[in-house]
């Protein structure tokens, strides 16, 4: 053993220096944030508890094409349809179960129209399976509550963006309702 | 015996129990400060924040963690040694408490001044392991029993490198009475032992961190491997026998660093000499600072070092620490002989 070591040893350096890391590490500031006082703010793209988006004239964005219920790893949309007076497609029932969704974000992703959101809000705790069924009327209502004003348009513009919006065809495709077709590129 | 003789006895009677009763109140209180002061270290020293939710910064929160004590449910193990498992945490409890009346908390104030108080000390911290093994047998689980195993084994190899590291003390004071040892310090050149003595403050700090289970000597109740050791099977107001007398028995410690090495409630006198108006300050304040600057010195340790492994802490204290604190009585022996030019 070199002498330099029986030193190291006998004046325990690493106990030491060991002890002046954690007597530094005192005064510096903690990283705790407090969490009901002190919330983190929600990341762009955040997926928190389910909404139905509205348009501009406050209808449900939704044409139950049923997209996201197909995609959906854990099969917890349910869409119901029916027909209605003008041959077209009523959405009767439209109903999530929160508490086995995985939060994937695929039904965002598959929709269309950009009817099914996920919204900022996460702390939905409660003491009964009830509340976390998730209706349409208990949707759209979210809607109103998580993204009132511009925030629902920011949603789909920074994050979210209805691949439809993007997409160009050839005129005369077959294309869902209501959504214009771009001119096709050259 | 007339009437004057029993009247001064039941006079210095009733002193006595106000003094125990002032001397254990404010103990327990500090014990239960000493959580929440443990806490808030070692969490900053984590970058975490420690308590702070219940009252103002959190100064409740031992309060609180008293009242949930002692409204827990009180669970015994079925196939228990029922009276055994009763009798263990009182032990252990009263092992730590009674210590505390020889301690000299400032000059004159001591409940029982002896002229053995530093043995009393070591008897009364060998009971408590009494109370760590009892516990382990009579609870009738293996990682209880494992714990108190290695409670009795690692106190009994401690205590005699702490028992030896304070012979060093007592040849320089020439007395086991505590109140003469911190006068003796005060009449001293460096007015505290712990600089002629460093290898025996040294030799006395590992073996008072063994000797309570602290950390990173806590074997007895090492989570990662014993659940919680020797108290697993302990709830409710039992498990805050033994916390609280785990506290105590720190607090006896810190109290014993700060009386035999560090001049109890007295400041040396080249202090006083130079700044005077420290000598106002009350000796009961000096014996705290030195009694939390030690207890400090726990914690920062706790928050810094990993447990050590079962067979380096036996070789730390059969081969280091007790031919260190051998080599401190004949250095010490040897010195006083030189100085006094007398065999």
């Amino acid at each position: 053993m070199s002498t330099e070591r029986i030193l190291r040893k006998i004046f325990f350096v690493e106990i030491l220096k060991g002890l002046a890391l954690t007597f530094r590490t005192l005064f510096t500031h903690p990283v705790t944030r407090r969490y009901p006082k002190e919330k983190r703010p929600v990341s762009p793209g955040f997926r928190g508890l389910h909404a139905l988006a509205k348009n501009e004239e406050g209808k449900m964005k939704c044409v139950g094409c049923g997209l996201c219920g197909a995609y959906c790893p854990s099969k917890c949309i349910h869409i119901y349809t029916s027909e209605g007076e003008d041959h077209t497609k009523v959405v009767d029932r439209y109903e999530i179960e929160v508490l086995r969704c995985i939060f994937c974000g695929f039904c965002v992703e598959a929709c269309p129209f950009g009817a099914i959101t996920l919204s900022e809000h996460f702390e939905y705790s409660d003491y009964s399976r009830e509340p976390f069924y998730m209706t349409k009327d208990k949707l759209l209502a979210n809607w109103d509550k998580y993204f009132a004003g511009p925030k629902g348009q920011r949603y789909f513009e920074n994050f979210w963006r209805p691949r439809i919006s993007d997409l160009t065809a050839p005129e005369g495709q077959a294309m869902f309702k209501n959504i214009k077709v771009k001119d096709a590129k050259p | 015996m007339n009437g004057a003789t029993t009247g001064n006895l039941l006079m210095d009677i009733v002193v006595i129990l106000i003094k125990i009763a002032v001397v254990v109140a404010v103990a327990l209180l500090h014990v239960a400060y000493a959580t929440y002061w443990e806490r808030k270290v070692i969490g900053h020293m984590q970058v975490r924040l420690g308590p702070r939710e219940v009252g103002p910064y959190g100064l409740l929160q031992p309060i609180a963690d008293g009242v949930k004590l002692f409204f827990k449910e009180d669970i015994i193990p079925a196939n228990a040694d029922k009276p055994l498992f009763y009798l263990a945490p009182v032990i252990f409890f009263i092992a730590a408490l009674s210590s505390l009346a020889v301690i000299p908390f400032f000059n004159s104030f001591v409940v029982a001044d002896i002229n053995i108080g530093l043995l009393f000390l070591f008897a009364m911290s060998s009971l408590g392991a009494y109370g760590i093994v009892l516990s382990g047998w009579a609870s009738n689980s293996k990682y209880a029993f494992l714990g108190g195993l290695r409670s009795a084994s690692q106190v009994i190899s401690y205590e005699i490198a702490m028992g030896l590291s304070l012979v060093g003390v007592m040849m320089m004071a020439g007395s086991l009475n505590l109140s003469e040892i911190v006068r003796a310090q005060h009449e001293f050149v460096t007015g505290f032992y712990a600089i002629p003595q460093i290898i025996g403050f040294f030799v006395f700090v590992v073996a008072a961190f063994a000797e309570t289970n602290r950390l990173p000597f806590d074997l007895p109740e090492a989570e990662s491997e014993l659940v919680a050791g020797y108290f697993t099977e302990y709830s409710g107001f039992r498990f805050a026998l033994f916390f609280l007398g785990e506290y105590t028995g720190m607090l006896i410690m810190s109290s014993i660093a700060s009386i035999c090495f560090l001049g109890g409630w007295t400041i040396p006198q080249y202090v006083t000499s130079v700044l005077p108006f420290l000598a106002f300050v009350p000796g009961i304040i000096w014996f705290l600072v030195k009694v939390y600057a030690f207890m400090f010195f726990y914690y920062w340790v706790r928050a810094t070092l990993p447990r050590y492994r079962y067979d380096r802490l036996m070789a730390i204290g059969w081969k280091l620490l007790i031919p260190l604190a051998l080599l401190n009585i004949v250095l010490t022996a040897l010195v006083k002989i030189a100085l006094k030019g007398q065999v």
